[in-house]
């Protein structure tokens, strides 16, 4: 794609180097054990009950290291489902203020990710509009093993794989 | 504890391979649209951007943008120009930059078009 390798080349040099230190740092950190929280900022519910699925025998994120933690305190990764609800806004950002750092902000499905609601009094429509968003995972619901990538993604385990494709088909897919 | 060694054996492993493996399951997933670009006119591409419910078209001339973050698989893209418009069969759509969901889909004969639509 035309506009995804001219991006880069727009940036101050000095930019991917100090990203590639900091996926280093993270994956040297969480790379064998990382607690999430789950937030649920308005979601329909689809999303968690794929989030749920993720600790049952078939997928059983606990074998990659990934664990589930009711306390923000204990979490290393907000996950975070729905468009960021304005009435939910200020308990987001207290759940995220009360995770030590390094933290990852994890937003999962379309809501999340600004595709179902727009911007109004309501919701802020994308989680990107009140959280540092560190990873996007797509999907209506995301499946479990989506989920499952995009734990690993944040992680630095496995390489992002959707800004290769094209979505042509018969093209580079 | 041996019973369930026992069963374990004899029934296998049920939790899947995935990310080491590719999961079969994998293959019946709903996933986003893929586009033939030979078959995808200007008036389809209108078309796509009027009935996506989640705003995950928009178009400029000679492109369809397509936006796999916002695409909620509902499939009624697929449904209205099934020439035009397959399933790509992805899952793994994890980013860490946002605008990588974003794809420009190049549109047929509409290289004459020069107003801007969304």
């Amino acid at each position: 794609m035309s506009s995804d390798s001219a991006a880069p080349a727009a940036m101050p040099s000095g930019v991917d180097e100090a990203a590639d230190e900091l996926r280093r740092r993270v994956a040297r950190q969480f790379g064998r054990s990382l607690h999430i929280r789950t937030l649920d900022t308005g979601s329909c519910a689809a999303c968690e009950q794929e989030i749920r699925m993720l600790a049952a025998p078939h997928y059983d994120l606990h074998r990659l290291g990934f664990f589930f933690t009711p306390a923000p305190r204990h979490a290393d990764l907000l996950l975070v489902t729905g468009p960021m609800l304005r009435a939910f806004a200020s308990a987001a950002r207290k759940t995220y203020d009360a995770m030590p750092s390094p933290k990852l902000v994890v937003a999962t499905g379309a809501c999340a990710l600004g595709g179902v609601y727009q911007p109004d009094e309501f919701s802020y429509g994308s989680v990107a509009a009140h959280l540092p968003v560190d990873v996007w995972i797509a999907g209506c619901p995301p499946s479990p093993l989506a989920l499952l990538h995009g734990l690993m993604v944040a992680v630095d385990r496995m390489a992002e794989k959707a800004s290769r494709l094209t979505f042509i088909a018969g093209g580079t897919l | 504890m041996p019973q369930w060694f026992v069963k374990g054996l004899r029934r296998g492993v049920v939790t899947t391979r995935y990310p080491a493996r590719p999961d079969p399951l994998a293959a019946v997933l709903p996933g986003p649209p893929a586009f033939r670009a030979d078959a995808l006119t200007s008036q389809i591409a209108d078309d796509l951007v009027q009935i996506c419910p989640s705003r995950a078209f928009s178009r400029t001339a000679g492109t369809l943008i397509f936006d796999a973050g916002a695409c909620t698989w509902c499939g009624r893209c697929r449904d209205r120009a099934p020439a035009a418009v397959t399933s790509s069969g992805e899952f793994e759509l994890a980013v860490t930059n946002r605008s990588a969901l974003v794809k420009l889909i190049p549109v047929r004969g509409d290289a004459s078009k020069g107003e801007v639509t969304t």
